[in-house]
């Protein structure tokens, strides 16, 4: 009943106002200035600025280091989300099992992810660094690692920074799926098991349909944080060596912040926020077109 | 039966290896704040010798607690503030009819989606603009209204029954006396959810603080360890220690409200 309202008055806008004026200064404001900045060229020294059309733009897409950054960004958010949503769909059927110390192993999962990432980058540039334990571990599997250590390698140092991230925020979207297993009603494995599934058919024709709308949202969720990592970037290797850890919101921060050139870092802004609302749409459209149907 | 023992072996197998994953990193750091000096190997398994020198070290450094201090002035400042304007927005839309209504909800919801590391370059200029640059006001004023709190509240204030309400108004009890003394207290595990959560993503936030302040006294926490990590006035001991003390509130907070942040987080993620 409420849903409509209660009590009708204009009040009402006066509740919401401080709603309203953040959307408007420190949201709305903000994402129109940032599209007009993007068609204007600053010059540094003599502090002016420059209507340029989509000069920002075409410059952009030949800019080397912005290639780059987008390659890596798309490599990161590629090559860790699988592994993220799959270990965290592991390890919340695990919880879901009937094993003692759920809470405990649900509890160690979790802390990661509510770690700050500062302090998460600061210990992993430890583990990573030469003479580390990853790289005494990748040692006793017959692999040597890079005598720089495997930050300052530019094979390693993506994937390694990738490595981290996938242990950091898995545990977080297990909680979303433990909360959806625990959801599915019992008497549809009852079901199930009557008709003789097994184990895998349970997971497969029970389980598996029920974790659609949740899998797509930690999809979702997840494709809007990757495409925006910089903080291990900025900790770990600024980026380098050689480009191979530049990411997109890094190179936003070095265009604006360190090369003071605010007009063509909002051009590569606006390009990265295109590019995330394209990915989360094409998710929605890819997994969420069954939804209605079930 | 015996597959059934497996299968709780494996599972648990498993999540023995996922544990270790994810609690050796801050062990490491735990035992290297504990440690005297740092030798050859940054990192043991077992503490060569037991001090808490390093911690005493921050505590007497007035620079780093400055830092904690900037830290802690903010959360608590953003936190206080959802707080107030989450149930105040939250109860507008919930008991309220007005124009735009659901206009306006829909835009708490669109707002949720905007990456916002991609408007770091407006605010920036917009907060250099209101003079707000290198200032509290510049990490506390626009995060006072967090869209997630709008959609909370609203969600749960609209399942509160609204008879309380009533009989409060025709006893004459003003509207904000309402909101405060009626129904914050109604709403407290809804807003305990929200103050972790808010509290958690500005405890731990990088970006907007390092970029809209640049003197050493306006430093929280997680900027200045990022940005000690290179200086030689810091031994890595010493950082290991400050790590530590910017990682422990959040993980006390989430042991003590465990029950209810889970609850809170997943109960969202499952309606939407």
């Amino acid at each position: 009943m409420n849903n409509t309202g209660y009590y009708s008055s204009h009040k009402g806008h006066f509740f919401i106002s401080p709603w309203i004026i953040t959307l408007l200064v420190f949201w709305l404001f903000p994402l129109l200035y940032s599209f007009i900045l993007s068609f204007y060229a600053t010059d540094v020294i003599r502090g002016t600025s420059q209507f340029v059309e989509f000069q920002n733009y075409a410059r952009l897409f030949n800019d080397e280091n912005f290639l780059a950054a987008l390659k890596n960004t798309t490599i990161f958010v590629i090559g860790t989300i699988p592994f993220t949503t799959i270990l965290a769909l592991i390890a919340a059927v695990a919880i879901n099992s009937n094993i003692p110390l759920k809470g405990l192993f649900k509890t160690s999962l979790v802390i990661p992810s509510i770690t700050s990432m500062v302090v998460m980058a600061l210990i992993f540039s430890h583990l990573y660094a030469p003479g580390g334990y990853v790289g005494s571990l990748m040692r006793i599997f017959g692999i040597s690692p890079p005598a720089k250590g495997l930050l300052l390698s530019e094979t390693t140092a993506l994937p390694s920074i990738m490595a981290m991230d996938i242990i950091i925020a898995f545990g977080y979207y297990m909680l979303l799926y433990l909360a959806a297993l625990q959801n599915i009603p019992r008497n549809l494995y009852e079901a199930a098991e009557l008709d003789g599934a097994g184990a895998f058919g349970k997971f497969r024709h029970v389980i598996l349909p029920h974790l659609k709308p949740i899998t797509l949202f930690i999809l979702v969720i997840n494709t809007i944080r990757s495409f925006q990592i910089f903080v291990e970037i900025f900790v770990m290797t600024k980026g380098g060596p050689l480009n191979s850890t530049l990411t997109a919101v890094y190179f936003v921060y070095d265009a604006g912040f360190v090369k003071f050139n605010m007009g063509y870092a909002s051009a590569a802004a606006y390009i990265l926020f295109i590019l995330i609302a394209v990915f989360a749409a094409l998710q929605m459209k890819v997994f969420g077109s069954e939804k209605g149907a079930r | 039966m015996n597959s059934v023992l497996a299968k709780r072996t494996i599972a648990t197998a498993i999540l023995i290896i996922f544990s270790l994953l994810c609690l050796l990193p801050l062990y490491f750091m735990l035992v290297g704040s504990i440690q005297e000096t740092t030798g050859s190997s940054l990192l043991n398994f077992i503490p060569r010798s037991l001090t808490l020198v390093h911690f005493e070290s921050i505590f007497s450094s007035s620079r780093m607690m400055r830092y904690v201090f900037n830290s802690v002035i903010v959360s608590v400042s953003v936190v206080t503030g959802n707080l107030i304007f989450s149930t105040m927005v939250g109860y507008g839309f919930a008991r309220y009819r007005f124009k735009g209504k659901e206009l306006w909800f829909a835009s708490a919801l669109a707002v949720m989606m905007i990456p916002p590391h991609v408007i770091i370059i407006p605010l920036y200029k917009l907060i250099s603009t209101l003079g707000w640059y290198d200032s509290y006001a510049a990490l506390i004023v626009p995060w006072l209204v967090n869209p997630l709190g709008v959609f909370l509240m609203r969600q749960y204030i609209s399942s509160l029954p609204v008879e309380i309400e009533d009989a409060a108004r025709v006893d004459g009890a003003s509207d904000l006396y309402i909101i405060f003394r009626i129904v914050m207290p109604l709403a407290k595990p809804a807003l305990a959810v929200l103050a972790f959560q808010v509290f958690l993503t500005n405890w731990n936030w990088f970006l907007y603080p390092f970029i809209l302040t640049s003197s050493d006294s306006m430093r929280t926490l997680p900027v200045a360890l990022a940005l000690l990590k290179g200086y030689q006035s810091i031994n890595i001991p010493q950082l290991f220690a400050a790590s530590t003390i910017a990682a422990l509130p959040v993980i006390f907070l989430f042991l003590i409200f465990q029950k209810q942040i889970i609850a809170g987080i997943t109960s969202g993620a499952l309606k939407s």
